[in-house]
C-alpha cells in the first residue's frame, strides 16, 4: 500500500517535470513557424501574397476580408533592406518577425511621411554607416532599426471597398523588397 | 514484481499526466494572456517576445503572422453579452461605442476561423466607412441570416459562428488602460423556432 502511494507521488512529481519540459521544448523544436513556412515556398526577397497560401502559413483566423498582406524574407548581412511601393494605399502597417516567427517590431503608416509604403530595415551599425552619407533617395523612407539579422517582414494594406481593389492590387503587385 | 509495477505506474502517471495537462492548458483552458472585454477577447502579446511560455507554446502550434501592437488588435466574440453562443438561427444587435482607432472591420467566421461565404456578393463583413450612423455618430449593426434594414451583417452559414472585430492603429493594443476600453455589446434580439 505504502509502495503504491509512493509510486503515485513520484508519478505526480514526474508529470510536473514532463509538463514543464514539454512547454519549454515546444518552441525550440517547432518547424512550422512563419519564417520556415515562407522559406519553403519563396526565395529570400521574393514578395509573397498571403492570400492563396496554405493555412499553415497564415491560419484562417488571421485573414481579414478587408486586409491584404505581403510577406518577404530578408537577411540583413546582405545589406539594409528596402521595402517600397510605388503607389499610395489607404492604410498600411508592417510587422517584423524574427527567424523563429516572433513579432519583434511593428509600425503603422501614422509614423510615415506619406501614404506610399517605403521602409528601410537595418541594423544599428548599418544605420550609423548610412547616416554618415545619407543618400537623398531615402528622404521619404521610414527607418526601422533592428537586432534581427535573418527575418521576415509582413506588410498589410487595407482595402476598404471594391473601388480600392485595383489600386491596392497594383501597389502590392509592384512591391519591391530588396537589399540596397 | 511489486517494484516493477510501482515504477510502471509512476512512469504512466508522469508521462500521461504531463502530456495531458499540457494538452489541456493549450487547447481547452482559457489563455491567461487574454484581454477580456465583455464577450470579446484578444491576445495582444501572442507571438511576441513578451508572451508567457504557454502563450508561446500555443503560438508555436498555430503559427501564422499575428498583427503587431502598432498595427492593430483583433477581438473575437464567440458568445453574446449573456454568454450564449452565437448561432446563425438568431438575430443579434451590436451597439455601443467603438474604441478610438484609425479604422475598424467586423467580420463573421466559422469555428475554424474561416470567413463565412458571401451572400449574393455581400461579404459577411462590415467596415467603419460602410456603416450608417445616427445623428450622434452612434450606430447599430444587426447580425442575422435574414435581411435587415440599416447595417446588416449577413450570416450565411448555418450553425455557430464567431465575430472578429479588427481595430487598426489603436491605442488599445499599445497599452491603454484596460478598464477604459469599451467595445460594442452583443444583444440577442430574436431566434427562429
Amino acid at each position: 500500500m505504502f509502495r503504491l502511494l509512493y509510486a503515485f507521488l513520484v508519478g505526480i512529481i514526474g508529470a510536473g517535470i514532463v509538463h514543464i519540459a514539454i512547454i519549454f521544448l515546444l518552441p525550440a523544436n517547432a518547424s512550422n513557424d512563419a519564417w520556415s513556412r515562407i522559406a519553403a515556398i519563396a526565395e529570400p526577397y521574393q514578395p509573397v501574397l498571403l492570400e492563396n497560401v496554405e493555412p499553415s502559413v497564415l491560419p484562417a483566423s488571421q485573414r481579414n476580408p478587408f486586409l491584404r498582406a505581403v510577406a518577404c524574407r530578408f537577411d540583413l548581412s546582405d545589406g539594409p533592406l528596402r521595402v517600397s511601393a510605388r503607389e499610395a494605399v489607404p492604410f498600411w502597417s508592417m510587422s517584423l518577425y524574427d527567424r523563429s516567427g516572433l513579432n519583434v517590431f511593428s509600425i503603422s503608416d501614422r509614423a510615415a511621411p506619406g501614404n506610399v509604403p517605403d521602409l528601410l530595415v537595418l541594423t544599428s551599425k548599418q544605420l550609423s554607416e548610412l547616416r554618415n552619407e545619407m543618400p537623398e533617395t531615402f528622404d521619404q523612407s521610414l527607418f526601422v532599426e533592428t537586432d534581427v539579422t535573418q527575418g521576415m517582414i509582413v506588410l498589410r494594406v487595407l482595402v476598404p471597398d471594391e473601388s480600392y481593389v485595383r489600386q491596392v492590387g497594383r501597389a502590392l503587385g509592384a512591391i519591391s523588397c530588396k537589399p540596397i | 514484481m511489486k517494484t516493477v509495477l510501482a515504477t510502471l505506474l509512476a512512469l504512466i502517471i508522469a508521462i500521461g499526466g504531463g502530456a495531458a495537462s499540457v494538452w489541456f492548458l493549450l487547447e481547452e483552458a482559457p489563455a491567461a494572456d487574454g484581454l477580456n472585454i465583455g464577450p470579446w477577447i484578444a491576445y495582444p502579446s501572442l507571438g511576441t517576445r513578451d508572451a508567457d511560455p504557454y502563450s508561446r507554446a500555443r503560438f508555436v502550434r498555430r503559427g501564422g503572422v499575428p498583427m503587431g501592437q502598432a498595427e492593430g488588435i483583433v477581438f473575437t466574440a464567440r458568445t453574446d453579452s449573456n454568454q450564449q453562443t452565437l448561432v446563425s438561427g438568431c438575430t443579434y444587435r451590436l451597439d455601443g461605442p467603438m474604441p478610438v482607432a484609425r479604422f475598424w472591420t467586423l467580420h463573421a467566421v466559422d469555428n475554424s476561423g474561416r470567413p463565412l461565404p458571401e451572400f449574393e456578393g455581400r461579404p459577411a463583413a462590415l467596415q467603419a466607412m460602410q456603416v450608417q450612423r445616427e445623428a450622434d455618430n452612434s450606430f447599430t449593426i444587426t447580425a442575422s441570416s435574414q435581411a435587415h434594414p440599416g447595417n446588416w451583417l449577413a450570416i450565411t452559414r448555418p450553425g455557430p459562428y464567431q465575430l472578429l472585430l479588427t481595430l487598426l492603429d489603436t491605442p488599445i493594443s499599445t497599452g491603454a488602460a484596460v478598464e477604459e476600453i469599451r467595445l460594442p455589446t452583443i444583444t440577442r434580439v430574436s431566434c427562429d423556432v
